[in-house]
């Protein structure tokens, strides 16, 4: 097989941080390698690196490209080489059309103007190698996350790449959307393209991959060929120990209702006479674990915000151990005991130019203060007690958040609702873009506040996770309750038929 | 105690205005070596009370900013309120009270801001801007161009007086930079203020309501303009109806020098202090040297681009 993309002794730091070492690492025509480590192994860098982000000079050793050593100067060197990067986060013109999107910058002309017709056939063309059933002419912004996500990919197609780079693509797509993108995936690599694929979902790595590299702390630590290898290994290769046990539940006794919410309606934003979320009750308990699953758009993330006070609902009660609560604003809620981590941690969870105990506080400055004035030195001691207990991998707690991995950003989001004295705590999808080894550790957490007596909601697009953890799941489907399902008959497949709205389980 | 000190002096060296401080030292001994006046305690003097002018709205302008805002409104403002306190003084209100006239006068305007901005979500360039025109229209209907003089004789000799040498502006500029120091770095309202300029949702999600603190940077703008307006009547014993034209350019170029990033969630007094002199130095620099009026407009956005280009140039340095 041709060999059409060879790394040779590479290695890149940011001053005297070393992010890998010496890499050596080949992809042949038509082959996809899936790269897989924990966050701040590498590989983001790396695809950074192929991408021309990062230029030559400020790497060490050589990138060839079928054979001839590549400089890239910038990212257009590298897509003139053939290496298109599909990146985690999807960023795209939401402004423009479909079609505009896909043939940035390349739009058909005809005599110095945009020759929409042809620009939309063009467009077409690669819409449909990705299966994406949309007009062209279709704002962008109309599009649901999993479709933006395969309109990128639709894009980087356009240029005709030979390698395509994809860093957690699915990362903020549903399992069904997911699968739809594994195949579009094995698609391109049919049709000659070669394909590396970082990921922390395992099955979707072993469900792709021709090959699997596991890079550990900057070091390449091996490579199988898929057909070789099981999961414990390169989990084991990814931490570097023996995995033990993935989802700590432990069974706890559980106690008096916490929380009690009665149908719950929330409007439509923009469409009259329609509900996002439409009659939704249930409880949960202190000590209990109680997980939320759906598909994209089933209103769950929704139905949380309006718990929370940052979404008007229309009707339903909310009861906190027993009594009736009106709870207007987020302010409101965390006054009363509720706290919530949220689905998108970059746009609602860190501040970015703040540091970590900045951070950690910013739910808390009454705690840390007294009258007008903050009161530094306990405000250093309990953000660095925190820091300490959640072994944030960081310098210190004057560390600026944006210096840090995904997953050790979480645990900073964690423990500003970990140092309050909470009844309640929503989590909204606690594990997304966070590697296997910081999600062993969150789950730790979620078990230790179970312990302490919270009630944990646990939202979450990750069925495994959901079963490992959670002593009940709810399952929504187009904004209404479809499944209430109880540990002792937790399977995937009752999850996903409810899920879908094909039958409807223990209501 | 020797480590304290040189860990004090390495961190006084990394901080972010020591830049802007080298610029403004190198400039001063340039300046120095081509016309020894400037190091006269007159002529600082006199500098200081131009720039506490400017400092006084930078003070607010610098929570605006930090809060991920923009108060276009400060020029016009300084113009109505310090023409409000003096038709007060005209009508023979007493002179606090119209002093205390002109101060509410600011707070009512930055209220109107406040509100086109929080309530009817107007971008806080288009409404400021707004507000910048109608303020600027009603100082014309009100004066019918004509400057408002005379003034009390208390009034204006505070305007134009000094303690221990030091004018009472200067004095005044000083006192509200170090509270307002204080405000931003050690209370609980200040790190707020950071933090929706930082990440407004994330800071909503931690149960701080965005809305209020939003409103309350522009109230805190529009009250210094009025004070800066004030004090300048107070100086010219006469207020002018076309005074503070294009102060809030000035201003926002002031606290943009001294490092508060238009992306908000960054900034400090000290360097809104060091851009606010930097600017004058510059200007009254200039004068002293020889360098031509028309030059000097060109020189002034030469240093904008320097001093900025210089920070982002750090700043990107300090993330690889």
């Amino acid at each position: 097989m041709e060999k059409i993309l060879e790394l040779k002794n590479v290695s890149k730091s940011f001053g005297k941080v070393s992010v890998f070492r010496n890499i050596d690492l080949e992809l042949y025509r038509g082959e996809i390698l899936a790269l897989v480590g924990e966050n701040g192994a590498g590989k983001s860098t790396m695809m950074n690196l192929l991408g021309g982000v990062y230029p030559c000079g400020q790497y060490e050793g050589d990138i060839f490209v079928k054979g001839n050593v590549c400089r890239f100067r910038d990212a257009n060197d590298s897509k003139t080489a053939g290496i298109e990067m599909i990146h985690q986060e999807i960023s795209l013109h939401t402004e423009l059309t479909v079609a505009e999107n896909v043939l940035l910058g390349n739009w058909k002309e005809s005599r110095g103007l945009i020759h929409w017709k042809n620009t939309y056939e063009e467009a077409e063309k690669y819409l449909k190698k990705v299966k994406l059933d949309v007009e062209p002419k279709t704002m962008a912004y109309n599009l649901s996350t999993s479709q933006q996500q395969l309109l990128s990919i639709a894009k980087a197609l356009a240029t005709n790449p030979q390698i395509v780079l994809f860093d957690e693509p699915t990362s903020a797509l549903t399992e069904t959307d997911a699968d739809n993108l594994i195949g579009i995936i094995k698609d391109l690599s049919k049709n000659g393209i070669s394909c590396i694929y970082i990921s922390h979902k395992l099955e979707e790595v072993f469900a792709l991959a021709d090959r699997i590299a596991v890079l550990r702390d900057g070091n390449l630590i091996s490579t199988y060929a898929k057909e070789k290898v099981n999961v414990d290994r390169i989990i084991e290769d990814m931490v570097g120990r023996k995995l033990e046990e993935m989802y700590p539940k432990r069974k706890l006794p559980i106690g008096e209702e916490a929380l009690r919410v009665e149908g719950i309606t929330i409007p439509h934003p923009y469409v009259k006479n329609k509900n996002l979320v439409e009659d939704v009750s249930f409880s949960v308990s202190k000590g209990e674990i109680l997980g939320f699953s759906g598909l994209v758009g089933s209103g769950r993330s929704e139905t949380m915000n309006a718990i929370f006070g940052s979404l008007k609902k229309s009707a339903g009660v909310v009861r906190l151990e027993g009594n009736p609560v009106q709870i207007r604003s987020a302010k409101e809620a965390i006054g009363m005991g509720i706290g919530m981590v949220t689905e998108d941690r970059k746009k609602t969870g860190i501040i970015a130019p703040m540091n970590l105990r900045e951070n950690m506080t910013i739910a808390s400055l009454d705690m840390v203060s007294s009258g007008a004035f903050i009161n530094k030195k306990k405000e250093k001691s309990i953000s660095g007690e925190f820091y300490e207990k959640l072994s944030v991998k960081a310098n210190g707690i004057e560390d600026n958040i944006m210096n840090l991995s995904g997953g050790n950003q979480q645990k900073i989001v964690l423990s500003k609702w970990l140092m309050k004295d909470i009844k309640v705590l929503i989590l909204d999808e606690p594990t997304r873009g966070v590697d296997v080894g910081a999600k062993v550790e969150i789950y730790n957490i979620i078990t230790e506040l179970a312990e302490k007596g919270i009630a944990v909601i646990m939202v979450s697009s990750e069925l495994p996770e959901l079963l490992g953890m959670c002593d009940r799941i709810i399952v929504l489907s187009r904004g209404r309750v479809t499944g209430n399902i109880g540990r002792d008959d937790f399977s995937q497949e009752c999850i996903m038929r409810a899920a879908t709205g094909v039958e409807t389980w223990g209501i | 105690m020797e480590g304290k000190n040189t860990n004090f002096l390495r961190s006084a060296l990394k901080a972010k205005e020591v830049g802007i401080l080298l610029i403004l030292v190198l400039l001063s001994v340039l300046i120095q070596l081509k016309n020894p006046i400037f190091f006269t305690f007159s002529n600082l003097m006199d500098m200081g009370r131009n720039t506490s002018y400017t400092l006084i709205i930078a003070i607010g302008m610098t929570f605006v900013l930090i809060a991920k805002g923009l108060d276009l409104s400060v020029g016009s403002l300084l113009a109505i309120c310090g023409l409000i306190s003096a038709l007060g003084m005209q009508g023979g209100i007493p002179v606090v009270l119209s002093v205390l006239l002109g101060l509410l006068a600011g707070a009512a305007f930055g209220t109107f801001n406040a509100l086109c901005i929080v309530k009817l979500k107007i971008p806080a360039m288009i409404a400021t801007l707004g507000t910048m025109y109608m303020a600027r229209g009603l100082v014309l209907v009100i004066t019918k161009g004509q400057a408002v003089y005379p003034l009390p004789d208390s009034f204006t000799a505070f305007g134009k007086g000094s303690l221990l040498g030091i004018p009472n502006v200067v004095l005044l500029a000083v006192a509200l930079a170090a509270i307002a120091h204080i405000v931003l770095t050690k209370t609980t309202y200040g790190r707020k203020v950071y933090a929706i300029g930082g990440n407004a949702e994330t800071a909503g999600f931690a149960g701080i309501n965005v809305a209020k603190i939003t409103a309350s940077v522009y109230v805190i703008s529009g009250v210094m303009a009025a004070l800066s307006g004030i004090m300048t009547a107070a100086r010219m014993g006469s207020g002018q109806p076309s005074v503070g034209d294009g102060t809030e350019m000035t201003v926002i170029t002031a606290v943009i020098i001294g490092g508060t990033s238009l992306n908000g969630g960054a900034g400090t007094m000290l360097g809104t202090i060091l851009g606010a002199l930097l600017m004058n130095v510059l200007s009254s620099g200039m004068n002293l040297v020889g360098v031509s009026a028309y030059w000097q407009k060109f020189v002034m956005g030469l240093i904008i681009i320097v001093a900025v280009g210089l920070d982002q140039y750090q700043r990107g340095k300090r993330r690889s």
